[in-house]
């Protein structure tokens, strides 16, 4: 198993996190580090504002960095589990991002 | 109240309580949604999830905070392992209280959140309409699951006004499930079927849930492949058809399991590889491709993994095939599978369910748990809405009720919550008043929401409970039978067991007791031609008989016992 890193970009809402984190728990998955911020930069994210016909106003979104110990075909099971996640839209490790049920392959985030 | 009466709601099921009085005060004050008094709120959410199992729309529940909103979970976690459409609506203290350990406060947002497919808070009053539209949305689209929205009691005081307006649609841009399949997947699934000698259908509980029967029934015309269902999938294909193998996994039959071992093409459709039907996944189906067809892409390549993953509406993926099988018709000859189709017909022969079981009807003989769910599929032709609760008498009751028909077969497949059958069934009767609604349980079970009893008098919801008592928690003994020597720890109480005869008179209802064979046809007939009245039949069968075939732990779907004393 090899540390692993993820990104997410979800709703700032109350109780996003506490969705995020105990999904790891529930499924059996362990979180080595956690990082969260809102975005007040929102240039990086146009590309999603496009996809998704949206547009982000700053702090209305927060980006999550969490490192994780998983083999790939758990990897890939927790991305598909974020994916599912009412908040979250979008999630990618270093191949590929999920972006609201699409799966793309690079990394966007 | 307005809200959900705009989002066409027409009955909820609840239990008042502190923190949600204003909104029962605004059901007292209206006409237009009925609102069913349970005795204990798992009762609401189980008759929640049978209404919304046997009509396809979402079940709304209401409870208030504390002790209602924890007594609710083991309801929204039954619905959530099934994937059953549910809006919860949960009082919660005022807003000010919150974190204070305020009288009858818990975190429902909190505890509910690993068994529910989404949740809100109520912050403020002006976002209901929005909320409840989103959380409708929510519940019924993509994979349905239940939903909570935790509501401070402020939030709904009488005195708070708005401007209400309810919209129209919900748009959640960080939610998006699939809907249409891509054409690509979908052409490398034809390839695989058109290359296919040994095929299987495997069908769940997600084309229930995605209606997909007709889609279902016109694909296998033209492929003529035998299909087995998921305890969950059962009625999805019609049980009476040649090409019906009965359910498959633990307690599948002979031939289903046999099939899916021997298959070179399983395709999976709205079904999810648990382990109650794999067995050990490293020896699953050896030589067969995987052909996954679902809407949540979290379910495929979890266990088995697929060779193609068709994500969508399994309803509108079932018809992209067909539509594109179609068009090579001339490089498809269905007689290939003839040597196939023997083959099954051959297992099926072997070691098929014994279906002459109740011709054995001398008073020598206890009554057997088969020949029961038997004799009611006789009497009510086939045609009823069955539920039940969990053990030995349901897998009875999904493998001798041949169902024909989707949303018949009514029962807690994931979760395996015991006290479900009975609240599942007014839930079902309150739909279907004019239709049979028959729960098939033991004595374990039905003494877990007994308390019902007394909601099935004030509605008056004449359900036939068919009451399969072995005296013994059944599945649990037999368990301890096959693998514990025998040693019965704590499955058994035969010297204190209610009259439930009594009980239910004592309830306003019509109670039956059976114990002989020579009684048993009879005595059913008397209680199902007993139109306006629930009655409850107590029927004393042989507390030895175990549930066959069963699959052998770590084993393969080949593995199975087939008796007490016979193994493959």
């Amino acid at each position: 198993m090899i540390k692993r890193k993820l990104i997410l970009i979800m709703e700032n809402k109350p109780g996003a996190l506490a969705r995020v984190v105990g999904l790891f728990h529930q499924r059996g998955y362990n979180i080595e580090t956690l990082h969260v911020d809102s975005v007040k930069d929102l240039s990086k994210y146009k590309y999603i504002e496009e996809k998704l016909e949206t547009t982000f106003k700053e702090n209305q979104i927060s980006r999550l960095t969490i490192e994780t110990l998983v083999s790939d075909n758990l990897m890939r099971q927790i991305l598909r589990q974020l994916n599912k996640l009412i908040d979250v839209i979008a999630v990618s490790n270093e191949e590929t991002t999920y972006l609201k049920g699409v799966l793309l392959d690079e990394n966007l985030l | 109240m307005q809200a959900l009466h705009d989002e066409g709601v027409e009955l909820i099921f609840g239990y008042p309580g502190g923190a949600a009085l204003h909104i029962y005060d605004a059901i007292f004050r209206q006409d237009k949604i009925d609102h069913i008094l349970v005795r204990h709120e798992q009762g609401a959410t189980h008759a929640a999830d049978g209404y919304s199992r046997a009509t396809g729309k979402p079940g709304v529940v209401l409870v208030t905070s504390g002790p209602g909103a924890t007594n609710a979970i083991t309801g929204i976690a039954t619905a959530f392992m099934d994937s059953i459409p549910m809006v919860v609506i949960s009082g919660q203290v005022a807003s000010h209280l919150i974190g204070t350990d305020a009288f009858q406060e818990t975190d429902m947002i909190g505890v509910s959140r690993p068994i529910v497919k989404h949740s809100y808070t109520v912050f403020d009053a002006e976002e209901i309409p929005k909320i409840i539209k989103e959380a409708f949305y929510v519940a019924t689209s993509g994979r349905p699951g239940p939903v909570v929205i935790d509501i401070p009691k402020d939030m709904t005081a009488p005195d708070i006004l708005f401007d209400y307006s309810y919209p129209d649609e919900a748009i959640i841009r960080s939610y998006n499930p699939p809907i249409d399949p891509d054409q690509t997947q979908i052409d490398r699934a034809v390839e695989a079927i058109l290359e296919s000698k040994k095929p299987v259908i495997y069908a769940g509980g997600g084309a229930i849930a995605s209606n997909a029967e007709q889609e279902l029934f016109e694909l296998n015309k033209i492929i003529d492949a035998p299909v087995t269902n998921t305890l969950m999938g059962l009625g999805i294909y019609p049980a009476s058809h040649n090409r019906f193998l009965g359910m498959l996994g633990m307690h599948g039959t002979y031939q289903a399991n046999m099939a899916m071992h021997n298959s070179d093409l399983i395709i999976a459709i709205g079904a999810r590889f648990d382990d109650r039907i794999t067995n050990k996944p490293s020896k699953f189906a050896p030589n067969a491709k995987v052909i996954h067809l679902d809407v949540d892409h979290s379910s495929v390549s979890k266990i088995i993994e697929a060779n193609i993953a068709v994500f969508g509406q399994v309803k509108n993926s079932l018809k992209s095939i067909k539509d594109t099988l179609d068009k090579k018709l001339d490089l498809y000859d269905s007689s290939v599978l003839e040597p196939w189709h023997n083959q099954i017909k051959e297992w099926k022969s072997l070691h098929g369910l014994n279906y002459e079981l109740y011709k054995d009807e001398s008073d020598s003989h206890p009554i057997l748990p088969q020949a029961v769910v038997q004799h009611v599929h006789e009497i009510t032709k086939g045609d009823a809405f069955v539920t039940s609760d969990v053990g030995q008498h349901q897998m009875f009751a999904a493998q001798y009720y041949h169902f024909d028909k989707p949303r018949r077969w009514i029962n807690s497949g994931g979760l395996g919550t015991m006290g479900f059958g009975l609240p599942a069934a007014m839930g079902v009767k309150l739909a279907f008043p004019d239709d049979e609604v028959v729960c098939i349980t033991g004595e374990g079970s039905i003494q877990m929401c007994i308390q019902e009893l007394s909601t099935c008098l004030q509605y008056n919801l004449p359900i036939k409970i068919i009451n399969i008592n072995n005296e013994a928690l059944g599945m649990v003994k037999q368990w301890q039978d096959m693998n514990y020597g025998g040693r019965h720890s704590e499955s058994t109480y035969q010297d204190s067991l209610p009259d439930f005869v009594k009980l239910a008179e004592s309830y306003g209802h019509k109670g039956i007791k059976i114990e002989k064979n020579s009684d048993l046809k009879e005595g059913l007939k008397q209680a199902f031609a007993m139109k306006d009245k629930l009655v409850f039949v107590d029927v004393y069968v042989d507390p030895s008989e175990h549930v066959y075939p069963m699959q052998v732990p770590n084993g393969s779907l080949e593995n199975m016992f087939l008796s007490k004393d016979k193994q493959t």
